[in-house]
């Protein structure tokens, strides 16, 4: 029998489940839109996690970072990718290989190995529980799935921006005191790549009037 | 009897009959909620009983290609939704006499055992649409059953048993409990198991008429007289069952009886009728906010309803459920 968690950390590791379940959701979202949304209420999540552990654990600088990470995760990233689509005119219909049964059930495949791997580290940390840990490296393997399976551009800079989400996760568990400026690198990291995937989605529609990526199956010489 | 307490076999009798004639209240008034909702005036809420009553006078009609299972099966399902209740905590904290002869596996048997003999009267009526809801309701009822094992998983975990009492009793004991990731998990995910089953809308439109899109309904298109009043009432009990699992085993095991005195087991009916008839508010706004998915996107469904179960097993062995 399993006792149950502290409030403390059966509140951390809900929230660490929720950041893994809109992993999920992304996964099946029906349209590009929705994927952005998804995005945006996930790292939402990721900075409520920063602020909570933040209070209990009274590590200041932590504050700093959540402020950070919702105005570029909620509100610019999101904002930038939503304005892409907007120009871009294309239908939204997300794109994937398999059914949506189908992925989601490699995708839980997937994110146990990720639960058992991580699970025979034995990693302890002072601010989150380890399940957090767990959770976090199930969500970057689900990101990974995420890009693979959905054959459209902004599927796959969702996918990468997630994955960045899930390693936050994985930061707040491992070093919840990191020196505020390997967080901020992160970030400036993440601004980096939103403007690489932009450039990316641009350049791909506009050569194949398409945000999906099927139609590069030609070589150019 | 004594006189200040009820035998345990007093308050079995009891719980069967609370959910016999219970059943139909539940469902009465959440149909007529629906009908509220909808902008119309609903039926009555003692409606239920009305048909019933009216179909046991009604004459029994059975095809000419159908042998007894057409008329067993009804008989063999009511007597399944008799044996269910025996085994959940439907009224009291503590386990009845006949309460530990099965663990919450053992009551999903008794249940899937009903499913299984309404399909088979189905299919032996030899009507086409029957014979699908049959063929449907197997399909989608081996689909969904990985879901119930996990969640049972999850159950045997938080208690080291698999029996409904423990876990309640669990729940019951602190609020940490009730927040537990991988008990919250298991209750949504129940939750969506109980959605499926008893045929609600995101899965099935209960009342209709239309046949393309039916899987439990249409299994009983061709029964008639006493044997169609011993379905309706057999699924409104199925109904009423699967909510008193959610609400006493998952989501709220207050309010019911810890002894036997007579006053807590008169207060422990109402209670779980009012609970039941809460719950039944939440289905009928689901209702009533979703349209039905399309037969071949319920797999999605079901495939979420697994996530949330699997995810609750997987948290527990990383330690944190």
């Amino acid at each position: 029998m399993h006792p149950a968690p502290s409030t403390y950390a059966g509140m951390a590791d809900v929230a660490a489940v929720l950041v893994l379940l809109t992993e999920f959701a992304m996964l099946r979202a029906p349209t590009l839109r929705a994927q952005v949304r998804l995005y945006a209420f996930q790292s939402l999540v990721v900075t409520v996690l920063a602020v909570f552990i933040a209070a209990t654990q009274h590590i200041g600088e932590l504050y700093v970072l959540a402020l950070l990470s919702f105005v570029l995760k909620v509100l610019i990233v999101p904002g930038l990718v939503l304005r892409l689509l907007r120009n871009a005119e294309v239908d939204l219909a997300g794109s994937s290989v398999l059914g949506v049964a189908s992925m989601i059930l490699i995708a839980i495949g997937v994110s146990a190995f990720g639960f058992f791997a991580v699970g025979s580290l034995h990693v302890h940390s002072t601010a989150l529980p380890p399940t957090a840990l767990a959770i976090a490296a199930a969500v970057v393997l689900v990101a990974f799935v995420l890009i693979i399976l959905r054959s459209d551009v902004v599927s796959q800079a969702i996918g990468f921006f997630s994955l960045e989400n899930g390693v936050s996760v994985a930061s707040l568990v491992v070093a919840a005191g990191l020196p505020l400026v390997v967080e901020v690198a992160f970030l400036f990291d993440l601004l980096v790549a939103v403007v690489v995937f932009g450039v990316i989605m641009r350049v791909h529609h506009g050569r194949t009037k398409t945000l999906s990526t099927t139609e590069l199956d030609r070589l150019k010489g | 009897m004594g006189a200040s307490v009820l035998s345990p076999q007093g308050v079995q009798v009891l719980q069967d009959l609370t959910i016999l004639l219970g059943a139909p209240l539940v469902s009465g008034v959440i149909s007529h909620v629906e009908g509220r909702l909808q902008g119309r005036r609903g039926p009555r809420v003692l409606q239920p009983y009305y048909d019933l009553a009216k179909l046991f006078g009604k004459e029994t009609l059975v095809t000419e290609e159908s042998s007894w299972v057409f008329l067993a099966g009804p008989v063999v399902a009511f007597g399944c939704y008799l044996i269910v209740p025996l085994l959940i905590p439907v009224l009291t904290t503590y386990g009845l006499p006949l309460g530990y002869m099965g663990d919450i596996l053992g009551g999903g048997f008794v249940l899937a055992l009903a499913g299984f003999s309404v399909a088979l009267a189905g299919t032996d009526s030899g009507a086409p649409y029957a014979q699908l809801g049959g063929s449907r309701a197997m399909t989608f009822g081996a689909l969904i059953e990985p879901t119930i094992l996990f969640v049972v998983f999850a159950v045997a975990l938080i208690t080291s048993t698999d029996l409904p009492y423990a876990l309640a009793a669990t729940v019951r004991s602190t609020s940490s409990e009730m927040v537990r990731p991988g008990h919250v998990l298991a209750a949504i995910a129940f939750f969506l198991v109980v959605l499926v089953d008893t045929g609600r809308i995101p899965v099935e439109t209960h009342s209709g008429t239309l046949e393309f899109g039916m899987i439990d309904e249409a299994r009983t298109l061709e029964h008639s007289g006493a044997p169609l009043a011993l379905l309706k009432w057999g699924s409104a009990m199925k109904q009423l069952i699967l909510y008193t699992i959610l609400i006493n085993v998952f989501v709220a095991p207050w309010g019911l009886a810890a002894s036997g005195s007579p006053g807590a087991v008169a207060l422990a009916i109402p209670a779980l009728l009012g609970k039941a008839m809460l719950l039944g508010l939440v289905f009928a706004v689901i209702d009533n906010s979703f349209s039905k998915l399309r037969l071949f996107k319920i797999t999605e469904f079901i495939a979420a309803a697994f996530l949330l179960a699997v995810l609750a097993v997987l948290v527990f062995y990383a330690g944190g459920g």
